[in-house]
């Protein structure tokens, strides 16, 4: 018999994580590498968040907690979903998970059967179409370019959608691509769904805090309060409070759902950590100043990094309104060969040809199934950032 | 609501939730419950544990981990498995996991195909057998009776292996027995186990340190070390160190099989929090006196507990090895009518009676796969303890 089932399969290995093994044992090799692979802020957790957890450890909250969180931090949800985008919801429609991952996964994993379908914008977190295909449904990518700024438009969406659509899954504002839906653009969509009442619509809201030039992402349900009863809001601490290792995600959902990825939960992981909900409750509720000094700081590596990867031959690099990715377009490159003899064919053998001879760590397009570009996350500081694009320019401008 | 999955339909919710969630409906009210349900340790976690979170937190020690663990903790997990259980497992045949139970989640996920049979000796915690039809699986119990101390007989063992047989769990000491398996035992189990050479063999070792009256904990692995290659050793830092909140389980296996748990847990939650991980650590390197100090305060509790259960009439409590429950067989009171009017045809029945009428919250035996059985927790300070079985016996006495 052999040992592994089919249903992971199904699954494709990770690229993302390919990559970073690679620039990872280049650098053990002692080779200078800079890495903006990864989708990680920075950042460290705030102090006051810090000092939360320990406090919650001292009163001895090491305790099980209820599978779908503490009511400490539900109530703090409501109050996070009220106050940034006027979503009313009751603790009973909160459900906390490991991670803005879990969330999804739950999600899908409750409710979606065999042959099922979900609508997935790419380009798109690999993440998305991987756990509806382990959950046996068929992921329905619709390709959105660069010229229409990476967004889905009300025609594509309806397109799509067929009777066996189960989910539309949007990530606002976008990894790989840093798009973002303002509340008129997300009307267009908002429309197309209301004709079609049997589509649940999931929105990954994870880069919410993260907009630029004053641009403001909308949420489903600011837009259509009327989709309530169908939409799962998700978000997490991650991002914006730079929590990634606490492993905190959370999403508002009807309570028929909330209490199927609870059922789920309880036969998975059970709660998440105690300490870091402790810890999430001070992020939500506590001073927020330190959103926006991150994001000042994000706006203004994002500026550069625009302006010199534009600079570089080759390269076409859209300028987005969110979250801390952009997502050149490099087909410009494509038939050309390197300094060191490397024949470009695809983003792969750029990102590949980039990592080995000019030490820069990237993800290409094809790991968020839209080849012809790469990923660049610039959640690092801005001296690596701006030697990092400085080789990429001389990478580029040594191609022949 | 969209129909939800399948799977989903097949999972029922764990009957100890409802128990906890009924007596704290009670204790609300004003009422003084006391909860003999829950499966989690009334201590604190040890202060070097805690002492590591503060620091862990402080360091800035709150970035992505790697999803098989970080390597700390991966380090003190072997050198726990080699101290322990004379196990040595290389660090890619170890992870981490969120709590125990994903431990054994990821491992049916990633394993087991539709209509593939997962072997469970009952009684048994319910989730194993949750778990397994989540993945697709059929749970197929085997009958280990009071009369052999609820220990799985060799023989029952043979007889129940198919050549559809995928897994074999075994759970010594049990929740929620308290049955222990001495390492005689252990070999006979194992010689059937050698003769199937397509069982994969999963145990939990959860209460592995909770065993009393100079009893030896054994695990398969080590009593039969030809069936290492084929047996996945469950363990966690819940019940050992009382640190249940902190959700830190983990495990060591076959690099293939840790290679597809990794990608189950890889699409479902990816890594755990840094800080409980941080923490976990310390527990498993520092002082091992508190868990030798406890074990000893379970034992007198274990003893007061099963004696005093014992002089309830109709109640008939067998001692057991280990872990901190014991499982009182009370069919001498079916059939009986509580003085509050209550008709005791099931341990269902005698549960709820107990619950509403002497607000002592325990757990039916058939939520264990066996009856007519209550399972009590002593997880609980003596006072309660004396307080809960004086209620019992007056319950039972009352009976008519």
């Amino acid at each position: 018999m052999k040992l592994i089932a089919d249903r992971l399969d199904r699954i494709s290995p990770s690229l993302t994580i390919a990559m970073t093994a690679k620039a990872r044992a280049l650098k053990a090799a002692g080779k200078d590498v800079i890495g903006l692979s990864s989708g990680e802020p920075d950042f460290d957790t705030p102090r006051n968040v810090k000092d939360a957890a320990i406090a919650a450890i001292e009163r001895g909250e090491t305790k099980y907690t209820d599978v779908a969180g503490t009511t400490e931090l539900r109530k703090a949800i409501c109050t996070k979903f009220k106050r940034d985008s006027g979503i009313d919801y009751t603790p009973e429609e909160i459900l906390v998970a490991t991670g803005g991952k879990q969330v999804i996964f739950d999600a899908l994993v409750a409710t979606i059967n065999p042959g099922d379908e979900a609508i997935i914008p790419a380009p798109c977190w690999v993440s998305y179409p991987d756990i509806v295909a382990l959950a046996e449904g068929t992921p329905v990518i619709v390709q959105c370019g660069q010229n229409a700024g990476f967004k889905m438009t009300g025609e594509q969406l309806e397109a799509a959608i067929t009777p066996k659509t189960k989910w539309l899954i949007l990530n606002n504002p976008c990894n790989p691509t840093g798009a973002a839906y303002n509340a008129a653009e997300l009307k267009a969509l908002t429309d197309v769904l209301m004709r079609h009442p049997h589509v649940w619509i999931f929105t990954d809201d994870i880069y919410e805090k993260l907009a630029y030039d004053g641009f403001k992402p909308a949420t489903v349900l600011e837009v259509e309060p009327r989709l309530k009863d169908r939409t799962v809001t998700m978000n997490g601490c991650s991002k914006a409070y730079a929590m990634t290792g606490w492993r905190i995600g959370f999403a508002g959902a009807p309570i028929s759902l909330i209490k199927a990825m609870d059922k789920l939960q309880s036969q998975s992981t059970s709660n998440t950590s105690s300490v870091s909900q402790a810890a999430a409750v001070e992020a939500l509720t506590g001073p927020q100043e330190s959103i926006e000094d991150m994001r000042k700081v994000y706006e203004r590596r994002r500026n550069m990094v625009v302006d010199m990867l534009n600079a570089a031959p080759g390269l076409r690099c859209h300028k987005p309104e969110g979250a801390f990715y952009v997502f050149p377009d490099m087909r410009g490159c494509i038939g050309k060969t390197t300094a060191g003899g490397k024949k470009i064919e695809t983003d792969e053998d750029f990102t590949i040809a980039l990592l080995e001879e000019a030490g820069v760590a990237t993800v290409h397009g094809a790991a968020f199934l839209s080849p012809g570009h790469f990923r660049i996350s610039y959640a690092t500081s801005d001296a690596a950032l701006s030697e990092a694009c400085t080789r990429i320019q001389k990478f580029c401008a040594g191609m022949k | 609501m969209p129909a939800l999955a399948e799977r989903l339909s097949r999972v029922s919710v764990s009957a100890s939730v409802i128990m906890t969630i009924k007596a704290r409906e009670l204790a609300a009210q004003g009422i003084k419950v006391i909860s003999l349900a829950s499966g989690e340790p009334d201590f604190p976690s040890p202060p070097h544990a805690i002492e590591a979170a503060h620091q862990a937190a402080l360091a800035g020690d709150t970035k992505y981990p790697p999803q098989d663990g970080t390597r700390r903790l991966k380090e003190a997990v072997q050198r726990k498995f080699k101290r322990d259980n004379n196990l040595d497992y290389a660090l890619d045949e170890i992870m981490v996991t969120n709590g125990g139970k994903q431990s054994i989640f990821n491992a049916f996920m990633a394993t087991i195909d539709p209509g593939d049979e997962v072997l469970i000796p009952a009684p048994f915690w319910i989730s194993y057998a949750e778990m397994a039809k989540v993945a697709g699986g059929v749970p197929v119990t085997i009958n280990c009776p009071q009369n052999n101390g609820f220990k799985l007989r060799p023989e029952d063992l043979d007889a129940a292996i198919t050549p559809k047989t995928k897994w074999v769990m075994l759970n010594f000491p049990n929740n929620p027995t308290g049955a222990a398996c001495s390492r005689a035992e252990m070999q006979a189990i194992a010689a059937v186990l050698m003769k199937h050479p397509h069982v994969w063999i999963m145990t939990d070792d959860m209460y592995e340190h909770l065993i009393y009256d100079g009893f030896e904990f054994c695990t398969i692995a080590d009593v039969e070390p030809r069936l290492k290659d084929r047996t996945l050793t469950v363990n966690g830092a819940s019940k050992t160190y009382a640190m249940t909140g902190w959700r830190i389980g983990f495990c060591g296996g076959p690099k293939a099989l840790i290679k597809g748990m990794m990608n189950m847990q890889g699409q479902a939650t990816a890594g755990v929090s840094t800080i409980s991980q941080a923490a976990v650590a310390a527990a498993l390197d520092g002082p091992q006196d508190l868990v030798r100090e406890r074990a000893e305060e379970y034992r007198q509790r274990r003893d007061l507990v099963v004696e005093m259960l014992n002089a309830a009439p109709g109640i008939s409590c067998h001692k057991p090895e280990g872990a901190f429950y014991v499982f009182p067989n009370i069919a001498g009171c079916i059939g009986k009518t509580s003085k509050g009017g209550r008709k005791i045809e099931t341990d269902s029945d005698f549960a709820m009676a107990l619950l509403e009428e002497k607000y002592v919250a325990t757990v039916q035996g058939t939520a264990y796969g066996m009856s007519p059985y209550l399972r009590i927790s002593y997880a609980t300070n003596t006072e309660n303890l004396r307080e809960a079985c004086g209620r019992i016996q007056e319950f039972c006495r009352e009976l008519s």
